[in-house]
């Protein structure tokens, strides 16, 4: 999908002026790490730098035109001087690598310029990566290399130390609910996913987790048993909550969902509602907050904090647990 | 049968198969049997030369090295074939196959000839039997002539097989040289050229028997240390042992280590590989032989081995050159864990006469620096022989002990894993 | 676009530019063949981005029509299926006519075909010819000096500018350079240059083979553009393209020796098949070499020994011998390499040591010269 200077440079601020700034003082390194999550655009500021190398007319001096003939090429993957190296399978294999090599034996085909993009570049076998080493100790003049990774640690110090390396901020939520929705998430899902990660990945896969589905089920029933009884409460913590959140990493989930609903509380009480999260339960929420006040819900929202707080200090998750819905109802009697 | 048998010398058979290119051919295809016949490259130019041909052919004076085109003058029905080197190969490993049955200590030459010593070997008959035993079934499996000689020591075996053929059985005894060896042209001895043969002619010596009573010192300053071994042989006497363990028969030489502890610091690695680098090196020098591919094998903590081998430009046996390779290498096929055992191997070896390095134009004057030592060693050794000089690292005392003990790399394998033999491959 | 041609030379320049396309291609658009048609003609042009092929088609041909053009215009069609369609046609005239939207109609006699074309915009940009920029040669020469230099070039890719043929232009002489670092080849040419420019460039050697292979052997001079990434060739109606390899190639010069301390003559053939004679065991070795010594009485010995097979021994009678006795050893491979690219019944040779490089000449010939550098034992 192709995605415009301004557009790129919403998403990665600081990326894009570096850039701009290489382009416009004619500084444009032999070779880019660009290093982050995935979904942050490495891959479509790659291309666009290539294209602002070999666009016809700039737009501002760096903005490429997106029309002339070369950015066209470059979109369509046409320009005899570009080359884009996917990983074959799991892996990048030696001979992909090679046969960039012998490609960069010889001048360009248009001119003396030529950019290879290497796309996972982690995903290079250790050979791949001694072959890929020795061309990036001695760069061709007018040859620019784009290595693109999730994960930096996974590369060899050599390459990392022979490339400028960029790292690409992970999305802001509202860009990467566009983005989840983009890959198909359902639109009441996206938000809420969004609050809890900033890793696409992660979120796509919260997306499809049966654990996911049903613990966001459990959160919900908690908050409404709260307001019937204490009792009913600690009944519910045993039935339902301890079978399901066992590990500190679930406990931890399942209170980022339990404050993530005080939240929405909080924003329909503000009326906000186009930042609730839990979009699916908005009716339910809606009459929840006419029952409660805000000072009430900051309180809460404080409690459960306090309380992740305890968990991470490994404290007795059960005990946690009780002591919090105990917080929680305090004041629920005058009510 | 052990009383056929000398009680103090030994008994050495020289096998020599006949025409062996032209029997193989004939072997193949039995309608070429009888008929003239000649190998030759480039059957379809008139320029190729015969490489061999059969006795039929010999009868109008066809030879070795004759052109083509002379031959089909002096036999105009002649028979030619193109070499077919892979048939040969099979059917000397079948013949060496049917010599090594009688005893271990058979000593390859070339392709079509070797040394057995048959001294032990009483229990399948005297020697003219198991001299007949072997003709008989070299014709019958393989359908192969070829020619025995039976002598106490390797010379006169060798003099002895050349006496008769095809298909013929010699017995050279010592006390039939003077008959025998004597009155022949010192050029039909074994191991004396046209070239020495020359010389000797103008010291006056023309027969064996001359050379067999030449004077010492006179030989000595025509021809070095060649010169007194050839005056003994024409007095029948050759100690050279027969030695399975010639070149020909080992293909590797390597060594590996277990770590004493998983490592996975490349530099540590490096350290090991040196040394490794270093032993083999000694290694192949006091064999006399360079690695013309080398190996190295890489056993991870889990168990996991791997080999991983590289064709090198050209044939090595020093200790940088073999650590560098094995570097470059690792660096190749290591995958970053922490690893248990190294080995390096060097694989196709050559014998050093016949090992050469291509020099290359961009680094030549390397090589060109050492030309006139080259030089100054190869006069020594025509003047006094082979082994008078040696380079420090390949001189050895005790080669007889060491030879021969170990000297493929699965053997250094096992030694390494004395406890653990079953997990070898 | 639209045209109507004859089948027979459509087929012809369709043969020639499917010699540069290549189905292993990442690259789209290079799996097709681009048509383009002009007032003046039609050109079709292939590509596998190293080599490039321009074929044109007049519209007339020795006042015969060969091209009726309706309408000029570009379209990529899928070189697999168009040459094969071309070649099929029933009848001797073909019409091409691109429909809106890249949609392509192939016509003869009663057949048609619809064939999906691709945008002419993406393919590649070749150099184009300036008129004040190119030098010639004639056809032939140029052949020869291909063949004579070409075959030295390296196979190996860990010096890759080695697997190209280094070009001089310098005071209007072509000089034409190849080396495996092994062996080298030399051959220089004079040549008719518009500019009196001096260039320095190398060429793949893959592609002087391909450019070998599709142009005639004929004494007419062809053109020669050289642009700082590509190299042009241009022959009647037929425009031949190279990338040029990236890289300095090495300073070859200081490296010939210039003098010799053993210089022998012999007659070429001679010399060639007794080389070819003593290899015919050593082929079968490692290492193909062969042991050249002078001896006794104006003599040269030629032998081989393979230790499992046997020996070979002869003798050639040379010309002339002068300096001194000399024992070398060399690849027999390089040695008959080099005597087949050299012309002339009679070659020199000159040394300067059994351990460095030595260098074959005709007599009385400059323009050429093959050097080998010798094996040493160990």
């Amino acid at each position: 999908m192709e995605k415009t200077w301004d557009q790129l440079e919403e998403l990665q601020p600081t990326v894009l002026k570096m850039l701009k700034n290489s382009l416009l003082k004619n500084r444009v390194a032999h070779a880019y790490l660009f290093e982050g999550m995935r979904g942050t655009g490495k891959k479509e500021v790659g291309l666009l730098l290539t294209k602002a190398l070999f666009c016809e007319s700039l737009i501002e001096g760096y903005k490429p035109c997106e029309t002339c003939n070369n950015c066209r090429r470059i979109q369509s993957g046409n320009h005899p001087d570009v080359h884009i190296v996917e990983p074959d399978g799991l892996s990048i294999k030696v001979d992909q690598i090679r046969s960039l090599q012998t490609e960069f034996s010889k001048k360009g085909v248009e001119s003396l310029k030529k950019v290879y993009l290497i796309s996972h570049a982690d995903k290079m076998s250790v050979s791949a990566s001694n072959s890929l080493l020795k061309f990036l100790e001695e760069p061709n003049p007018g040859t620019v290399a784009f290595l693109l990774t999730e994960q930096l640690q996974q590369l060899l110090p050599t390459i990392l130390s022979r490339c400028q390396i960029l790292t690409f901020k992970p999305l802001a939520p509202k860009v990467m609910m566009k983005q989840l929705v983009e890959n198909g998430v359902a639109p009441v899902k996206a938000p809420l996913l969004a609050q809890l990660t900033n890793n696409l990945d992660e979120a796509l896969k919260l997306n499809v987790d049966e654990w996911f589905a049903q613990a966001q089920k459990i959160v919900v029933k908690l908050y409404e048993v709260l307001k019937k009884n204490p009792l009913e409460a600690m009944v519910m913590l045993q039935s339902d909550w301890f079978s399901h959140f066992k590990e500190k990493e679930q406990i931890h989930r399942g209170l980022d969902l339990l404050l993530l609903i005080f939240k929405d509380l909080l924003y329909i009480q503000l009326d906000k509602q186009e930042q609730m999260v839990f979009i699916e339960e908005d009716e339910r929420l809606r009459q929840f907050a006419l029952q409660t006040s805000g000072r009430r819900i900051s309180d809460q929202m404080s409690a459960i904090l306090e309380a992740k707080r305890k968990l991470q200090a490994n404290m007795n998750p059960q005990l946690m647990m009780e002591q919090l819905v105990l917080k929680l109802q305090e004041g629920s009697s005058f009510v | 049968m052990k009383e056929m048998y000398p009680k103090n010398g030994r008994v050495i058979l020289h096998v020599d198969m006949n025409s062996f290119f032209a029997s193989v051919e004939m072997a193949y295809d039995p309608t070429l049997k009888g008929k003239p016949l000649a190998i030759a490259g480039n059957v379809e130019e008139r320029r190729g030369i015969i490489v061999t041909c059969s006795y039929e052919a010999r009868k109008f004076g066809v030879k070795t090295t004759m052109p083509l085109w002379e031959a089909k003058k002096l036999c105009p029905q002649l028979v030619v074939r193109k070499p077919n080197f892979d048939r040969y190969r099979a059917a000397s490993l079948g013949m060496f196959e049917i010599l090594r049955q009688y005893t271990h200590l058979v000593e390859p030459v070339s392709i079509d000839e070797g040394y057995m010593d048959i001294s032990e070997s009483f229990e399948f008959g005297s020697p003219i039997e198991i001299a007949e035993s072997i003709q008989k079934r070299v014709l019958e499996q393989l359908d192969l002539p070829c020619s025995i000689g039976i002598a106490p020591n390797k010379f006169l075996a060798k003099m002895a097989s050349d006496m008769k053929k095809p298909m013929g059985i010699t017995i050279l005894r010592k006390r039939d040289i003077t008959k025998i060896l004597w009155p022949m042209n010192t050029n039909e001895m074994h191991g004396v050229g046209k070239k020495t043969a020359e010389k000797l002619t103008t010291i006056g010596i023309h027969t064996i028997g001359d050379l067999a009573m030449g004077n010492e010192i006179q030989l000595k300053s025509l021809l070095g240390i060649n010169g007194i071994r050839i005056r003994e042989r024409a007095n029948g006497i050759d100690q050279r042992p027969v030695d399975p363990e010639s070149v020909a028969e080992f293909k590797s030489i390597g060594n590996s280590t277990t770590l004493p502890r998983d490592v996975s610091n490349q530099q540590e690695l490096f350290h090991v590989l040196e040394s490794l680098a270093e032993t083999v090196s000694v290694r192949l020098k006091r064999k006399n032989v360079l690695a013309s591919t080398l190996g190295i094998t890489i056993r991870y903590k889990d168990r996991k081995t791997i080999t991983r081998s590289k064709k090198l430009p050209n044939p090595i046996n020093h200790k940088d050159d073999l650590s560098s390779f094995a570097k470059q290498l690792l660096l190749k096929s290591w995958n970053g864990d922490p690893v248990r055992l190294l080995g390096i191997t060097g694989n196709d070896l050559v014998e050093q006469d016949h090992a050469y390095k291509q020099l290359d134009l961009f680094s030549y004057e390397k090589d060109a620096k050492k030309e006139p030592l080259l030089n100054t060693l190869a006069s020594l050794r025509e003047k006094y022989g082979k082994s008078i000089i040696e380079k420090a690292a390949s001189h050895n005392v005790d080669s007889s002990q060491n030879v021969g003990t170990g000297t493929s790399f699965n053997k250094d394998f096992l030694r390494s894993f004395p406890d653990k033999k079953h997990e070898v491959d | 676009m639209k045209f109507i041609i004859q089948r027979d030379r459509l087929v012809q320049s369709v043969q020639d530019v499917m010699k540069a396309v290549t189905s292993r291609t990442t690259i789209p658009i290079l799996t097709g063949i681009k048509i383009a048609a002009t007032s003046e003609g039609v050109t079709l042009t292939g590509s596998d981005s190293d080599i490039s092929i321009e074929s044109f088609i007049p519209k007339e041909d020795a006042g015969h029509e060969i091209v009726e053009i309706k309408q000029s215009g570009a379209i990529v069609l899928q070189a697999k299926f168009f040459s094969e369609i071309v070649k099929k046609l029933p009848t001797d005239s073909v019409e091409i006519e691109v429909l809106g939207s890249l949609q392509t109609v192939i016509r003869s006699g009663k057949s048609e075909f619809n064939l999906n074309g691709l945008d002419a915009e993406e393919y590649p940009h070749l150099p184009q010819i300036e008129e004040n920029n190119k030098f010639h040669i004639a056809t032939d020469l140029l052949k020869a000096m291909i063949r004579q230099t070409h075959f030295a070039v390296s196979t190996s890719e860990t010096r890759p500018i080695l697997t190209g043929v280094n070009w001089k232009i310098e005071n209007d002489e072509l000089i034409c350079i190849a080396t495996d670092s092994h062996r080298l080849a030399l051959r220089k040419a004079k040549i008719e240059t518009d500019n009196h420019e001096n260039y320095n460039v190398v060429i793949p050697g893959k592609s002087l083979n391909e450019l070998n292979k599709i142009i005639d052997d004929t004494n007419e001079p062809i053109d020669i553009v050289i642009t700082e990434n590509q190299i042009l060739f241009k022959a009647k109606h037929l425009l031949f393209f190279s990338r040029l390899l990236e890289g300095n190639y090495p300073d070859t010069s200081r490296l010939i020796p210039n003098e010799s301390k053993t210089a022998v003559t012999v007659n070429t053939k001679e010399f060639l098949h007794a080389i070819d004679r003593a290899s015919l065991l050593a082929r079968e070795g490692r290492n193909n070499v062969v042991k050249f010594s002078i001896i006794e009485g104006g003599s040269i010995e030629i032998s081989s020994n393979t230790p499992e097979v046997g020996k070979v021994v002869e003798e050639i009678q040379s010309q002339s011998i002068e300096g001194e006795d000399l024992k070398i050893s060399f690849s027999a491979k390089y040695m008959m390499d080099a005597l087949k690219a050299l012309e002339g019944t009679d070659i020199n040779v000159s040394f300067t040591g059994a351990m460095r490089p030595f260098v074959i000449r005709p007599l009385h010939d400059e323009t050429i010269l093959q050097l080998i550098l010798p094996v040493r034992t160990y």
